[in-house]
């Protein structure tokens, strides 16, 4: 047990320290994470709209894969970004790879899947009455939309806050295509990853404990917004 | 010329085809009434009618234009307004519901405010205004609704099944209401599955069965004149002579419910107190299980019965037989 509680006190002295590395890295996980999670919501988010929305040939084919995608194996993405980004690949004239931006692109790719797939579901439960009314009062196509997506408000948002959840949490991809570069591409789970198989048991702690405390505080605040929606 | 129109008008889901029209119109200043059984392609003639689909096959036109591009519907829609028969009220005040309404028509402030409060006045349910939709009955929320599409003073106003949870004082009212309205102009059109009320609160009644129009025929229907008085009170019908239970006088319409007739094939000693002697001109099924007579008794008058009950009275065509009916059966509308 002393092993635990002095991996945590370490932690905790290094997190209150204000330690720069920690901080840092805290930093780089955090913009990428809220980068990868915009840029994958701006696109899946109105594909899957279109997608719980609209009936087309090949509909069910396309959320099948979209599903399938959900349990994607991010070491295979990490890889699969890798090939295109490394010098030889088609994308490598760019010089991304072991880039910050390397690791966005990665998650990106993992939570587009997500963001699509949750607002397909999130809009297919809206009351197919809500589109009809909006439609039969004179609103617009647009205006129609806006009105199935207020209903669907807060299951949109749960699908940004476990996209968010996919990416900050992330390892095997942002280790890949980012190399773990200490103060250019060390993220925090990347870091909890090599502290631990270091042996720095107390600097995982601090990572693993400051990466438990970004979770909460975007639930934390999800949870505030919910709860004022709802009255 | 017509506000709206359907011609060869066919709507499909899947490959099963509900709606077959060749023709429908809702003139200016007039209301319709659509009857029929359920599932007999009513919401979707509305919905047609409403814009909110377009048919596979044939044409909408709005003021004898037809409805081509998308742009085309989207315009028809906001003069064209559809109530739904269990309609829904976004989350938020009844006030509010009444306001997204009338913002999507470009009017808001003073305007909408006046426009609504006096939508919700006309149905007497003012006193609605700040409760939450949520929070409403099944009829209140029928109502509100009503009141919504009041507000938007459509052009076209539609209402699927509009007093269906209303108790019969706001069913007078709403109707009464919405009768008022042609007085604008506008072309209005309710369906019902209560002949009573498509009878009585519309100009034309139009019958679906099975997704095509259907002549009506709603059985055993009269026009008679209803002497002043209260109570039971003896109409001519025709050949017919009879006596009915009512509190109207004047012009009405009455019908003898073809379940409630007794077929007999001697006078009973009963306490129906109309009866009329005749012969058997047809029997057929009536597709439900059961048999329908036409008894010619002056004047041809439809009879439902079992199967057992043919088989017991021994009938065949031009059995003679009696028609009973209580005074109390006959309705009145």
């Amino acid at each position: 047990m002393d092993f635990f509680t002095d991996g945590l006190r370490r932690g905790a002295e290094l997190i209150f320290s204000g330690d720069a590395e920690v901080f840092g890295t805290t930093w780089l996980s955090l913009k990428v994470a809220l980068l990868a999670t915009l840029i994958a919501c701006a696109l899946g988010v109105p594909a899957g709209f279109v997608l719980g929305t609209t009936r087309f040939f090949g509909r069910r084919a396309v959320i099948t894969t979209l599903n399938t995608l959900l349990a994607f194996p991010t070491v295979v993405v990490g890889l699969l970004i890798w090939g295109l980004l490394a010098r030889r690949g088609p994308l490598g004239r760019f010089g991304l790879l072991y880039t910050w931006p390397a690791i966005v692109l990665a998650e990106v790719v993992l939570a587009v899947p997500i963001a699509a797939a949750l607002t397909a579901a999130a809009v297919q439960a809206v009351d197919p009455r809500v589109r009809r009314t909006a439609l039969t009062l004179g609103a617009g196509p647009w205006q129609a939309h806006w009105a199935v997506a207020r209903q669907a408000r807060f299951s949109l948002m749960s699908g940004v806050v476990v996209a968010f959840g996919r990416v900050l949490a992330e390892v095997g991809a942002a280790m890949i295509v980012g190399g773990n570069i200490r103060y250019h591409t060390r993220t925090l789970t990347t870091a909890v990853a090599l502290a631990t198989s270091q042996g720095d048991f107390g600097l995982a702690m601090a990572l693993g404990l400051l990466l438990l405390g970004l979770a909460l505080t975007v639930n934390v605040l999800l949870q505030l917004f919910q709860g004022r929606g709802a009255d | 010329m017509a506000r709206i129109s359907l011609q060869g008008v066919e709507h499909c889901y899947g490959d099963r085809r509900v709606l077959a029209i060749p023709a429908f119109e809702l003139e200016p200043g007039s209301v319709a009434a659509v009857v029929g059984p359920n599932g007999a392609g009513k919401s979707t003639l509305l919905r047609l009618l409403a814009c909110l689909e377009v048919p596979t096959r044939g044409t909408v036109r709005l003021d004898g234009r037809p409805l081509a591009r998308p742009h085309d519907w989207r315009r028809a829609r906001q003069r064209v307004t559809l109530v739904e028969q269990r309609p829904l009220l976004f989350p938020g005040s009844v006030a509010e519901n009444l306001a997204y309404a009338l913002a999507l028509h470009g009017l808001r402030g003073r305007a909408a405010a006046e426009r609504s409060a006096r939508a919700l006045d006309r149905l007497a349910i003012g006193s609605l205004r700040d409760r939450d939709a949520r929070r409403l009955s099944e009829g209140e929320v029928q109502k509100v609704a009503v009141a919504r599409a009041l507000a938007l003073q459509p052009d076209v106003l539609l209402l699927d099944e509009p007093a269906s949870a209303a108790d019969p004082a706001s069913t007078g009212l709403l109707y009464r209401v919405l009768a008022e309205e042609r007085g604008r102009g506008a072309a209005l059109c309710f369906a019902s599955h209560q002949l009573e009320d498509a009878y009585r609160w519309s100009d034309r009644v139009v019958a679906l069965a099975g997704g095509e129009l259907a002549p009506v025929t709603p059985a055993n229907l009269f026009r008679v004149d209803i002497p002043p008085g209260t109570g039971p009170r003896t109409v001519r019908a025709g050949p017919l002579t009879l006596q009915v239970y009512t509190e109207r006088t004047g012009p009405a319409i009455i019908a003898l419910p073809p379940e409630d007739i007794v077929v007999s094939t001697a006078p009973l000693h009963s306490s129906a107190r109309n009866e009329f002697r005749g012969r058997v001109r047809s029997i057929s099924e009536d597709g439900r299980g059961g048999v329908t007579l036409t008894v010619d008794v002056g004047v041809d008058l439809v009879v439902r019965l079992t199967h057992a009950a043919l088989a017991d009275l021994g009938l065949t065509l031009g059995s003679a037989v009696v028609l009973s009916i209580k005074t109390m059966a006959v309705r009145v509308f």
